[in-house]
């Protein structure tokens, strides 16, 4: 059956047997707080249930989940970063900014995908977004769809994303040595 | 999540968002219950009308910060607007929101200051020395933090605009 004839609740539980672990991921590079997270993830999937209502097959439903996915949690970080003051950088500021783990040489390693998603979480939402459907190992065309990127830009910040978090693992390692 | 989890979550996340916006209103609750008690206290009838359009300027204030500003439910058609569009429509409501102070967070406080002002200035016990003078730098410390507040709301428009500029230059190129 095509997905434009599905019904909501149909749509719903096919979404979420197919991309709940994409929106545990998505939420997790959202937010840090375990309890936060879990109150995310769940207003992603409210607002999902509520959206099919309108969903007219416009878009693949890949791109439907994605995009409501991402807006209720950029509407997440503009709350938080309200209420707690969190403080979201640009790319050329991230590079710049000292690395925390660096000096916590006697805590001991951190795991480097958790440094990878302290870094995703530091993203202003445009960005953060747009790392994660690189890890999502979508294509560029994709991304562009989700994000109103074109695919020129997504491959672009994609490119300047990663060399910021290469440069920032390297001075990691080697202030760790 | 099954959809009947999701019904049932809906729900219990709709009365967490009412508790969540119901705590946010304490504050200005504290302060309507303020004047309200003033109001019973005082028999001077001006003091009474500037207590009263006090109590209706902050009424105003929390409704039009519920309608516009807080959490509000995401619209159905959110899978349809790519995540520029919805930042930037976000973006838009916030500096909106925030350029039009003097309409809805400071213009609704006036009317009832100015007459308590005026009230205060009218009932001067006597024996106050300069009680002029006193009411006077009172109004103009007033007036100050309104300019001091409509200043910082109008830098954070600024603000949002270049970021509302950004996503758009973004959003333009093909």
């Amino acid at each position: 059956m095509p997905e434009k004839e599905r019904k909501p609740d149909e749509l719903f539980e096919k979404a979420a047997v197919e991309y709940g672990p994409a929106l545990e991921r998505l939420a997790h590079a959202y937010e840090a707080d375990p309890e936060i997270r879990r109150d995310l993830l769940q207003e992603i999937h409210i607002a999902l249930w509520r959206s099919f209502a309108g969903f007219d097959g416009r878009c693949s439903l890949r791109t439907w989940v994605y995009r409501v996915a991402h807006n209720v949690a950029a509407s997440h970080v503009g709350r938080q970063s309200r209420s707690r003051r969190l403080t979201l950088v640009g790319l050329d500021d991230l590079a710049n900014l000292p690395d925390r783990a660096a000096g916590e040489e006697s805590a001991g390693r951190r795991h480097a995908l958790d440094r990878l998603m302290e870094m995703i979480q530091q993203l202003e939402p445009l960005d953060r977004q747009v790392m994660l459907a690189y890890l999502e190992e979508m294509d560029a065309a994709s991304t562009a769809e989700i994000t109103g990127l074109s695919a020129r830009n997504v491959a672009t910040k994609i490119h300047r994303i990663k060399a910021v978090f290469a440069r920032r693992f390297q001075e990691g390692g080697r202030n760790e040595q | 999540m099954s959809v009947e989890q999701i019904r049932l979550s809906a729900g219990r996340f709709r009365r967490k968002v009412e508790w969540r916006n119901a705590r946010e209103s304490v504050a200005a609750l504290v302060v309507v219950l303020f004047f309200a008690f003033e109001f019973m206290r005082t028999n001077d009838l001006l003091a009474r009308v500037g207590f009263s359009l006090i109590i209706a300027g902050m009424c105003y204030m929390v409704r039009e910060l519920y309608s516009r500003g807080s959490w509000r439910r995401l619209p159905k058609d959110a899978g349809l607007s790519s995540c520029i569009e919805f930042q930037r429509r976000e973006l838009e409501r916030q500096r909106d929101l925030v350029s039009s102070v003097w309409r809805w967070y400071l213009g609704p406080m006036i009317p009832g200051l100015a007459v308590l002002i005026v009230a205060f200035a009218r009932i001067n016990p006597g024996h106050l020395k300069h009680f002029e003078l006193v009411i006077a730098v009172y109004a103009l410390a007033i007036a100050a933090a309104f300019v001091g507040i409509a200043k910082l709301n109008e830098r954070a428009a600024r603000r949002l605009q270049r970021r509302i500029d950004q996503l758009n230059e973004l959003s333009s190129q093909g």
